[in-house]
């Protein structure tokens, strides 16, 4: 335990490492199977194709970047928002071994083609179980350290940290039920569309219960840290954290509009889907508005640029993805690189701003340092944002003209463009998005590069310091 | 409409109910000083607290 500031960050400085070692992965997996695309030559059977590493790219971005970073930061902010130390600093070292085992097996056993053919809950049911073991080790030591807290009420963070500790254990024992049938194979309980229907209410909520309440979460308590003045508004905070909490649940279905579930299911989801632009719009508008007087602050803090654009593609995230959600325009871009764009706007944008400003904050903190190269920051900003915009515009454009040419008829009602021709038309688009792959990766070459120098100075400078 | 579309229905408008509580309460007048201290409190958080209760 890091004694210093009586709050257990050694743990802090591994989850944050091994995060960023993951992330590494998942963008390199990422550039070279938007390459595969580019140029199909490139897939080497059976490894090194791109079915088996498409699982490997969004499993080592979503969990292995993603809930390794919001791991650092829920212990890194719970301490700090409860006053207390952290309830197990063992369970979260045990915990930290885990995550990496289990994230090492997903890549391997992925690789191997071992596959539950659900997105997002690839993971064949031995690993599924560890992850669960890691889970609940996880949430045990936060909600306890949150139980002994030295602070009445809550700050809005912790509400969104106690969100998704109860909703991804939720939504992941119910998506992952399954009957196995040998150690490497297994097969869903449920059947057809109600399989459907379940795998959707998780992928929609593994959205929201990963890819949205965790970073708002890490928002709320870095926003303010970074501009040194409070959030807008407590309270718009907490009525808009319930408001999601309550909207989300129900807007899966609008993954499988026009599929064969519930005509009045996919309605309701997507009546739920347009509300949902009220509470991300809350939080994005808290965000603008904690900003009144203090806008000068982006050009001069660069964490505040980071965090800043990281709500701002929240919220164009939150208004696309409402418009997807309505009948037309989902039969329009559905089976579309649209998607795409759209997803990676929100991983890209969205939750690695908000991670990279955290690392940022936190890093030269916890070694007692100041953070190595703020020029080389301000770089990393402009390449990764660069990059995403490319990749993103890039996808929406093709997704368009893919969606115009898979619906254009004849005058007899037949289709004009064989499948094939609409294939054809992309490449260009594709060359471009792995152009853009690659600006985003030197960015975070940069930012990794960034962040070790400031390590090692800081472990330098804490040698040469008297005990 | 059958009868699992009505409780699904049901538990939508008894999840709204509970919602409309939360704002009702959140935004009540009397509440507005303790609903937005947790928001000046943590700006000062560098150091565990050293005793165990809330109040001092
Ligand atoms: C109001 C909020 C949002 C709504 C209503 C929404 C809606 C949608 C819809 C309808 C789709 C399916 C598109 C299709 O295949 O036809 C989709 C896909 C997706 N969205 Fe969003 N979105 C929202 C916010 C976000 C955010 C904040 C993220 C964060 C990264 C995100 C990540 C994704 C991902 C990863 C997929 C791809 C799922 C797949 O693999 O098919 N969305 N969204």
């Amino acid at each position: 335990m890091n004694q210093q500031d009586g709050y257990a960050d050694d743990i802090v400085k591994g989850f944050i490492i091994w995060s960023m070692v993951w992330g590494l992965v998942a963008v390199l997996v990422g550039v070279f199977i938007s390459f595969q695309i580019a140029f199909p030559q490139l897939n080497f059977p059976p490894y090194l194709t791109y079915g088996r590493l498409r699982p490997i790219h969004t499993n080592a971005g979503i969990f292995g970047w993603g809930i390794g970073s919001f791991m650092a930061f829920f212990i890194y902010i719970t301490q700090r928002l409860t006053r207390t130390s952290l309830w197990s600093p063992a369970l979260a070292k045990a915990q930290l071994w885990l995550f990496n085992v289990v994230i090492a097996l997903a890549a391997v056993t992925l690789a191997m083609g071992m596959n539950r053919s659900k997105e997002y809950a690839e993971l064949e049911w031995p690993v599924a179980s560890l992850v669960v073991v890691l889970w609940v080790i996880f949430a045990v030591n936060i909600v306890m350290t949150i139980v002994k807290r030295r602070e009445e009420q809550m700050y809005i963070s912790l509400w969104y940290i106690l969100a998704t500790l109860v909703g991804v254990a939720v939504l992941y024992l119910v998506n992952n039920a399954s009957i196995p049938v040998s150690l490497t194979k297994s097969y869903s309980a449920y059947a057809g569309a109600n399989d459907a229907n379940v795998q959707w209410w998780y992928g929609h909520n593994a959205v929201a219960m990963v890819l949205t309440t965790p970073p708002l979460a890490i928002f709320y308590y870095f926003l303010p840290k970074a501009t040194g003045v409070p959030i807008y508004s407590h309270r718009m905070g907490v009525v808009a954290f319930w408001s999601l909490i309550f909207m989300y649940l129900w807007t899966g279905a609008h993954h499988l509009l026009w599929a064969p579930v519930p005509d009045w299911v996919q309605t309701l989801a997507m009546g739920f889907s347009v509300m949902l632009i009220a509470p991300s719009w809350a939080a994005v508008f808290n965000g603008y508005f904690s900003m009144n007087g203090q806008w000068h602050q982006m050009r001069e803090n660069y964490l505040v640029k980071f965090l800043i654009f990281g709500i701002t593609f929240y919220g164009m995230q939150t208004l696309q993805g409402p418009s997807q959600s309505i009948r037309t325009f989902s039969a329009f871009i559905h089976f579309t690189d649209w998607v795409p764009g759209h997803v990676h706007m929100g991983t890209l944008g969205w939750v690695s701003l908000v991670l990279f400003a955290a690392i940022y904050y936190t890093v030269p903190r916890l070694y007692h340092t100041e953070v190595y190269s703020i020029p080389m920051a301000n770089m990393h900003f402009w390449l990764v944002l660069t990059g995403q915009l490319i990749f993103s515009i890039t996808m929406w454009i093709a997704g368009v003209q893919q969606a115009a040419m898979l619906n254009a008829t004849n005058p007899d009602g037949s289709l004009h463009y064989s499948f094939i021709e609409t294939m054809a038309e992309l490449y260009p688009y594709w060359y471009m998005r792995a152009a853009g792959g690659v600006i985003y990766l030197a960015g975070l070459l940069l930012f990794l590069y960034n962040i070790y120098k400031t390590i090692t100075v800081g472990k330098a400078q804490a040698a040469v310091q008297p005990a | 409409m059958d009868s699992a579309s009505i409780y699904y229905l049901g538990v939508t408008l008894f999840l709204f109910i509970v919602f409309a509580a939360i704002v009702a309460r959140t935004y009540r007048k009397a509440h507005r000083a303790k609903g937005e201290e947790p928001k000046f409190r943590m700006m000062d958080d560098d150091q565990p607290k050293k005793h165990d209760h809330p109040e001092t």
